[in-house]
This record gives structure tokens, C-alpha cells and sequence, in this order.
């Protein structure tokens, strides 16, 4: 219990410390001194207890209980004051009613409830910690470097807000922490609501007019999956008489009529905070925030926070089919429309901002189904995902401080311009989008999982998402390939953080993925037989070997067998005399020079977003009131 | 176990298949010159031709083109292995993805305009046909209860009596997989439909031999695919397995040689509306 403690408390003490240093080179040691600690102390949280079921400590406080109310009180405050400088009155408007239904809760509700378990673990907690503790951490040493060329690319004289930057990131994993470890859903909720607010400041960070409309789009969006939070323990101490979250779970399993309205609520919102539609949108107006935030809101918090929660209720789903259609369909459909409006974005930020939603809307289909399968296949999106997209973030952040753009047209070469960079960037696509890689393995479970619930729709929706998300990544990897002999390497320049944390985030990935077995037995299978009590596995072992050693042998071919090939050098045919094969230009029939360009194909008439997200938005829509709406009904008494 | 069976299978894979895939690409051009009034060239012309590519001198324009392809085989005789040793169908799929995904790599890695282009197209068909295969992987599993091929020989009866509308859907698919006119995009045989040469335009000498033998590979293993729907518990299944395979592939060259190419739009709409017509019914009759 003290390392859990020590977990969430430490990155708090890391941050108010940050906040007060304004020196570099001092700034530089803390930071990664404090990453390190974290990342020790998660990977032997994990080591010490591999394979524990549920683990509760007893404890409660009084004072943990009012600090919550304050802090609820003064996220309110910060958001209001945003409001008004701003004169965004719905922000303003859902953050008070939030904070008065918060405070009507906790002053005349929570009183008599008492949470005697106040902290938990079990094997997902322990997995989300992983992820938090390493790729969390490993962003924030990974900012250091990305903020220095970023505060150096600001114009002269502006003032420096880093301290800033780097306690809200220490917040946002003490926040996380928080929530994977409190059993008591009142401290839940605050660190839920703690990590909105620090999305909110972190894409807002560079107060350009478009940042600030996003985050308040982020806040506006979030702040309504809090009120259905809020809403949710109101009837979870009415209804069912608990705020432990274990025993909601239970209670909720074991009578699914009672719970249908509170879970509902709850499955709200984490759909909200998971981006799914339709409030995909917030997570696509994060790209303006500094790409270490993009990567810290993507892989490892914020819509983690969602699709966790999710995954916690899914053995209530398996049980309850009003919340469960509703993840289910939102999930579904979120896939297959993000995978085909991907395919029409060439900005990269944007096309992994689509993926990630795809993916959650993936994860959250599984959750929604909630067999051991299901669930089993939802844990390793989660764990490839984390670590597949903070690579790829950080590989696309330091591209775009080293080729001035973040448009995939502009990598055109980058396999020669940065030879390392470009290796990192086509294992983290490849492990996203192609066996025998984790993620297609999880998919391959999915689709296991979906066939035994004889879930045609979803099953549909899988093989057309998956063909699209080939599509969108082949022409990415693709792109990335190009070789045109000996332009200037430009890696050089790259920050030694920036190295450290993309070489961290690989290595695991190839560790995982090559350890995919192993994986599943120690780390996804304890949760599994905890919750379930039986074996969600729904690839034969056997057959997870052979995937892992094809990914070794891809890995091998990618860092060491590329380039290897002395043959004798030819230029590219081009209808002409080839005069430079790096820009293509040939001399044409007339004796000019011509120069060829070639694009990568978007398809904006079939997939734009203009066309594809109004509809998927209103789908979305109109299955969450539905699903409400059925909710509402069946709440004995209220009719 | 699955491990050293889908070893030792690839192995027999590797040996057989580029064989038969020979003999196979032989006897579609004198059949396809018969159909043209021609007479056609020996059966073994095929072999001729990839023997004196592999003679040529090694000439590329980047040293990384040729190592992508020698994956794009070895990942191709591994799906080979896996579904002729009894494996999983699944990851066959996924595994022959993974050999198209390193020949469109290759296609990329030599900056060529034409090359680029054929690879757009190759990575479209790829999205054309892709949810056809994973339906037809899907509904293999619902008919016969096993993602497993060997699991087809206990069957009372072919898994063609539930799922033949997975069959034509998979027909239908089966001529971009082989890149046969009309869906012959990225790259085409026939020449006055081509630019340039599509996907293979920088691929020479054995280079573009393995390319060939990649090809072959291919092929043998689709048509595997095709009789897998007529292999029952009945060891004499085989023999109509192989019957319906000579007649599905006559079939394949027969539309080659009568239809020109069509645009990318017509090919994308109408396989993914096969798809989802021929998958989503025949998955819906079969669960419920």
C-alpha cells in the first residue's frame, strides 16, 4: 500500500517542484531523476505482485474526503475563471452545475456512506500502472527536449511557461494513478476530474485562438461525461447504498435491473473522456497542444481513463444489454468511421489522432461485449496501444522539429533524411496495423470473441475498419520508405532525451511483442480468471510463438538487414534521361528538364470528414438517447 | 506441436508450390493464347523466363528494394505453411497481408512515379478485397467450429452446402487477389492496359524473379483456398477439390481474357458491396 501511495502522492510533490524551477539544466535532473523513480517503482509494483488477483487495502480518511471537496471546488473555480476571461458560457454553465450537484452530493449524500476498502489493485490496475509509471514518464523526459526547440521556435521575449508545462504533466500521472488505484468512487471522480482540467490547461497551453477554442471544446465535452459521473454515484448511494467501486461492480452484476441507469451513466462517461463519437472532436482539437501532450492524452491518460473504466464494467455489460448495446454500437461504429476518415487526412498528427480514436472505438466494442474473450483481447489493445502511439508521437514530434513539418508528403525521404527516426516511426505503423505485431493479435481475439457472441454487426464493421486502417498505414509506411540515394541526415541534431525516450518506447514494443505469450499468461490472464474465473485466451499459444517469432525476425530485417544489399545501383526510369533522382527530374523529349511528383492517394470524395462525420455523430447521438431514454424507464419508481 | 508442423509445412510449401505455381502460370498462357488464336508457348516458359531473370545481373536503384520482396516470399511460403499444414486460417490471412504489405514497401522504397502508382493501386486492392478474405476466414470458422483447416477432414459434410454465398463473394475477390483483368490495377500481364509497368516497374533481373516465384507461391495457395470449401471427411473430397480448382482457375483466365480493366472506383464499390451483400447474409443465416 505505501507504493501505491508513494505513486500517487510523489509525481505531486515532483510537480510542485517543477513549478517553482525555472533553470534548465536543473529542470533536466529532476525530471528525469523523478521518471526514473516513477518508472522503477511501477515496474516493481508490477514485478512484486505479477499475477495478483484483487488486492484491498483498508483505509479511509476524513481529510482525503474534504481534500477531494476542495479540489473539486477549485477545479470549478479555475474553469469559471477561464469562462469569464474567455466568455465561453457553457463551459462556465455545466462546470457549476457540476460543482453544485458534486457538493449536494458530498455534503448530504456521501456523509452516511462509508468506503472501508479506500484503495485497490488488481492485474489491470497493475497493467494501467505499467503504462502510466513507463510511458507516461517516458514522455515527460521526452518534453524536455521537445520543449527546449519549442520555447526556442517562440518569438523573442516570450515569457517562459514550462514550470508550468511540466507540473501539469506530473499532475496528470498522479491524477491517473489515482484513479486505476481508489476504490472509493468519490476519490475516483476527483482524479477524474483532475485530469480534465489538466487536458484542458495543456491543450490550451499555447493560447492561440485555436488552442483555446479546442480546450474549451475539450472541458465542454468532458465536464458533461462528469455531471453523468456525478449522476451515477447519486444512484450508485441511493439505489445500491455503495461508493465502493468493487462492490458496485458486484452489486451491479449480481442485480442488473437496479444498476441499468447508474451504469449507463457511467459507461457515459467514459465514452466521453474515451473520445468516442460523438465527441471525437475534442481529442482531434488536442493536436494543437505540444506534441509530448498529444502523446501523454493518447497512449497513456486521459482516454486510457476511459476506455479503463469501461473495461472494469464490462462484466456488468455481459449482463446488463441497454449500456452494453450502447458501448457496443458507439464503439463499433467509432472504428469503422474514424479507420475511413483517416484515409483522407495527410497531416500525420491528425491521421494518428484517428487512429487512436478508431482504436478506443475498438477497445470499447470489446469492453461493451464483456465476455472473458472480449475483455482479454480489450487488455492488449489497451497495452499495444500505449505503446505503439506514444512511439509513434514522439517520432512524429522530433520529425517535425527536424524537416519543419508535420505533413506526411513532407517525410518523402525521410528514410534517408533521418535513417534512425524513420526505422522507429515504420516499427511503431507496423505494429499498429499488420500481424504478427500485438495489435493485430488483439484483433484476431476480437474477432474470435465477436464470432462466439454470433455478433454479425460487429464482425462487418471489423473487416471493412480493419481493410481501411491497412490503407491509411500502408501509404503512411510506404511514404516513409522512399530512398533516393545520399541527402543530408538531419538526425543529428536530435536532443539525447528525445533518443532515450523513442529507444524506451521500442524497446518495449519489440519486448511485448515478442514476449506476446508471456504477456497473456502473467499479465492479462490474472485479470481475466479474477473477474471471470476462467481463461479468456482465444488464440492458442502455439500460435502466439509463431507470431512472435515472425516479429522478430521483421524487427531483425528492419534494423539490421535493410541496406545491406551491395548490387549495382541504377537511376529510376523516367520516361527521359534521369538528371536527379532525388527531386525526380528527368530530361524530357525536348531536352528540358521535367521534374515528376507523385502523391499518396486521400480519397476526399469517398472519405472525407466533411462527408463521413456528420453522420457518424448523429448515429452516436441518437444510440446514447436511446440508450438513455430505455435507461430512464427502467428505474423502478421513477415512473 | 503447431509449431513444428507449420515449420515442416512451409518447408513442403516451399518446395511444392513455386512447382506447381510453375506449372500452373504455364498452362494459363497456352490456354489464354488458345483463347487468342494463338498457339502459345511451352508449358514450361514460365520457368524459362525467371531462369534467365535469376542469370541477369543484380542491378537495383536502392540497395533495401530486393530485401523487402525476399520478405514478401518468405512471408508468402509461411501462410503457404501454415494453411497446408492444417493451421490456422486466420493468420494465414493475416500472414499473406504481411507478404502484399512488404511488395507494396518495396514498390514505395524506389521513388519511381510509375512504381508509386501501381503501389496507390496495390494497397487499394489490398482494401478492395480485404474484408471479403476476413469474412470468408469468419464464416469458415461459424461453419465448421475452427479457425483450424484441418479441422474440414472431419466434417459430415463440405463447408460449400452453408456457406456458398461466402464462395461466390470469395470468387468474385479471388481475380483481384490473382491480378487478373479486369481488377488487374497495380500491375497487368497484358500490356496495352498498362503504365509503364505498375508495382514491379524498378524490379529487374532476380529481383523480378522472385517477384514471379512470390506470384506463384500465391496463387497455389488462393486456389487452396477455393478447395477448402469442397474437403469433406471423405478422403475422395480431394479429388473434387482439385477438380473445382482447375475449374475456378479456367474460369479466372477465361475473365482475364474477355474483360478490360476497369477504374479503381468500380472495382472498390463493387467488392466491398459484394462483400458485405455475400458476407453479411450468409453470416446472418448461419448464426441465427
Amino acid at each position: 500500500m505505501a507504493l501505491l501511495g508513494f505513486l500517487i502522492v510523489f509525481p505531486l510533490v515532483v510537480a510542485a517542484v517543477l513549478f517553482a524551477v525555472r533553470n534548465d539544466a536543473v529542470r533536466d535532473a529532476i525530471v528525469v531523476a523523478s521518471a526514473v523513480v516513477i518508472g522503477v517503482a511501477s515496474v516493481a509494483l508490477v514485478a512484486l505482485n505479477l499475477g495478483a488477483p484483487g488486492v484491498f487495502f483498508e483505509f479511509s480518511s476524513g481529510i482525503i474526503d474534504i481534500v477531494c471537496t476542495i479540489i473539486g471546488i477549485l477545479i470549478a473555480v479555475v474553469i469559471l475563471a477561464y469562462a469569464v476571461k474567455y466568455k465561453n458560457l457553457l463551459a462556465g454553465a455545466l462546470a457549476l452545475v457540476q460543482v453544485a450537484l458534486a457538493l449536494v452530493f458530498e455534503l448530504m449524500f456521501a456523509h452516511g456512506v462509508h468506503v472501508e476498502f479506500g484503495l485497490y489493485f488488481d492485474s489491470l490496475s497493475l497493467l494501467m500502472a505499467f503504462i502510466i509509471g513507463v510511458i507516461g514518464s517516458g514522455i515527460c523526459v521526452y518534453a524536455l527536449g521537445y520543449m527546449k526547440d519549442f520555447q526556442h521556435h517562440e518569438p523573442e521575449g516570450a515569457k517562459d511557461r514550462r514550470p508550468l508545462f511540466f507540473s501539469l504533466m506530473f499532475i496528470f500521472l498522479s491524477a491517473m494513478f489515482a484513479i486505476v488505484f481508489c476504490n472509493n468512487m468519490v476519490w475516483m471522480f476527483t482524479a477524474w476530474e483532475v485530469t480534465t482540467l489538466c487536458s484542458f490547461l495543456l491543450i490550451g497551453f499555447t493560447k492561440t485562438e485555436e488552442a483555446i477554442n479546442n480546450a474549451f471544446r475539450q472541458i465542454v465535452m468532458n465536464l458533461a461525461g462528469g455531471i453523468a459521473f456525478v449522476v451515477a454515484l447519486f444512484l450508485a448511494v441511493t439505489q445500491m447504498g455503495t461508493l465502493s467501486f468493487t462492490i458496485f461492480i458486484a452489486e451491479a452484476v449480481s442485480n442488473p435491473a437496479i444498476a441499468v441507469l447508474p451504469v449507463t451513466a457511467l459507461a457515459f462517461a467514459g465514452i466521453t473522456k474515451a473520445a468516442q463519437m460523438p465527441f471525437q472532436s475534442w481529442l482531434l482539437g488536442a493536436m494543437v497542444a505540444p506534441t509530448p501532450t498529444s502523446a501523454l492524452l493518447h497512449s497513456s491518460t486521459m482516454v486510457k481513463a476511459g476506455v479503463f473504466m469501461l473495461v472494469k464494467l464490462a462484466p456488468v455489460f455481459l449482463v446488463s444489454p441497454i449500456p452494453s448495446v450502447m458501448v457496443m454500437l458507439v464503439g463499433g461504429i467509432t472504428f469503422l468511421w474514424c479507420s475511413f476518415m483517416a484515409i483522407s487526412q495527410s497531416n500525420a498528427k491528425r491521421v494518428l489522432a484517428y487512429s487512436t480514436i478508431a482504436n478506443l472505438g475498438l477497445i470499447t466494442a470489446c469492453a461493451g461485449v464483456g465476455t472473458p474473450e472480449a475483455v482479454w483481447a480489450a487488455t492488449f489493445l489497451v497495452l499495444f496501444h500505449a505503446i505503439a502511439k506514444s512511439l509513434l508521437f514522439l517520432c512524429v514530434g522530433t520529425a517535425e522539429h527536424h524537416i519543419g513539418s508535420r505533413d506526411i508528403e513532407d517525410m518523402d525521404l525521410l528514410f534517408d533524411r533521418m535513417p534512425r527516426l524513420a526505422r522507429y516511426m515504420m516499427l511503431g505503423i507496423m505494429c499498429m496495423f499488420i500481424a504478427p505485431f500485438g495489435m493485430l493479435i488483439a484483433k484476431w481475439a476480437t474477432i474470435v470473441s465477436f464470432v462466439e457472441m454470433g455478433n454479425v454487426i460487429l464482425l462487418v464493421i471489423l473487416a471493412f475498419g480493419s481493410a481501411a486502417t491497412f490503407m491509411f498505414w500502408a501509404k503512411w509506411l510506404g511514404k516513409l520508405s522512399g530512398i533516393a540515394g545520399q541527402p543530408e541526415n538531419v538526425e543529428l541534431t536530435v536532443h539525447k532525451s528525445e533518443w532515450g525516450s523513442v529507444l524506451l518506447m521500442a524497446v518495449l514494443l519489440v519486448i511485448a511483442c515478442v514476449l506476446l505469450p508471456y504477456v497473456s499468461t502473467y499479465i492479462v490472464e490474472p485479470y481475466i480468471c479474477y473477474v471471470y474465473g476462467g481463461s479468456g485466451q482465444a488464440v492458442a499459444t502455439d500460435n502466439l510463438w509463431i507470431a512472435s517469432i515472425c516479429v522478430a525476425a521483421v524487427v531483425i530485417v528492419l534494423f539490421a538487414g535493410l541496406g545491406r544489399n551491395k548490387s549495382r545501383r541504377v537511376n529510376v526510369y523516367m520516361a527521359g534521361v534521369s538528371v536527379d533522382n532525388e527531386s525526380r527530374s528527368f530530361k524530357n523529349s525536348l531536352s528540358q528538364t521535367s521534374e515528376a511528383t507523385a502523391r499518396n492517394w486521400y480519397m476526399e470524395d469517398y472519405f472525407g470528414e466533411k462527408r463521413l462525420s456528420p453522420v457518424g455523430v448523429g448515429v452516436c447521438t441518437v444510440i446514447i438517447v436511446a440508450a438513455f431514454a430505455f435507461a430512464i424507464v427502467g428505474v423502478p419508481g421513477l415512473l | 506441436m503447431t509449431l513444428i508442423s507449420t515449420l515442416i509445412g512451409t518447408l513442403v510449401f516451399a518446395v511444392l508450390a513455386p512447382v506447381l505455381g510453375c506449372l500452373l502460370a504455364g498452362l494459363d498462357r497456352i490456354v489464354s493464347a488458345r483463347m487468342q488464336g494463338r498457339v502459345g508457348p511451352p508449358v514450361l516458359q514460365p520457368y524459362y523466363d525467371v531462369r534467365k531473370l535469376l542469370e541477369k545481373e543484380d542491378a537495383s536503384v536502392n540497395s533495401v528494394e530486393k530485401t523487402y520482396i525476399i520478405c514478401a516470399l518468405a512471408f508468402a511460403l509461411i501462410s503457404g505453411g501454415i494453411f497446408f499444414s492444417g493451421g490456422n486460417l486466420l493468420l494465414c490471412v493475416f500472414m499473406i497481408t504481411l507478404s502484399s504489405l512488404f511488395f507494396i514497401v518495396a514498390a514505395y522504397s524506389s521513388r519511381s512515379p510509375y512504381a508509386e502508382i501501381g503501389a496507390h493501386r496495390e494497397t487499394l486492392q489490398v482494401m478492395a478485397y480485404e474484408p471479403m478474405v476476413l469474412l470468408f476466414a469468419i464464416a469458415f470458422f461459424v461453419a465448421v467450429g475452427s479457425f483450424d483447416t484441418a479441422a474440414v477432414l472431419n466434417l459430415r459434410e463440405p463447408a460449400i452446402a452453408s456457406i456458398w454465398l461466402v464462395f461466390l463473394g470469395l470468387l468474385y475477390v479471388l481475380t483481384i487477389k490473382l491480378r487478373k483483368s479486369p481488377f488487374d490495377l497495380s500491375m497487368s500481364h497484358h500490356a496495352h492496359q498498362e503504365i509503364v509497368r505498375g508495382i514491379t516497374t524498378e524490379m529487374s533481373g532476380p529481383t523480378l524473379a522472385l517477384v514471379e516465384i512470390t506470384h506463384w507461391v500465391e496463387n497455389v495457395l488462393f486456389l487452396g483456398w477455393i478447395g477448402l470449401f469442397f474437403v469433406w471427411g471423405n478422403p475422395l473430397s480431394i479429388v473434387l477439390a482439385l477438380a473445382v480448382m482447375v475449374v475456378v482457375y479456367f474460369l479466372e483466365v477465361f475473365i482475364d481474357n474477355n474483360f478490360a480493366r476497369v477504374k479503381w472506383q468500380l472495382m472498390l464499390k463493387s467488392a466491398w458491396i459484394v462483400a458485405l451483400v455475400c458476407g453479411t447474409i450468409n453470416l446472418a443465416i448461419l448464426v441465427f
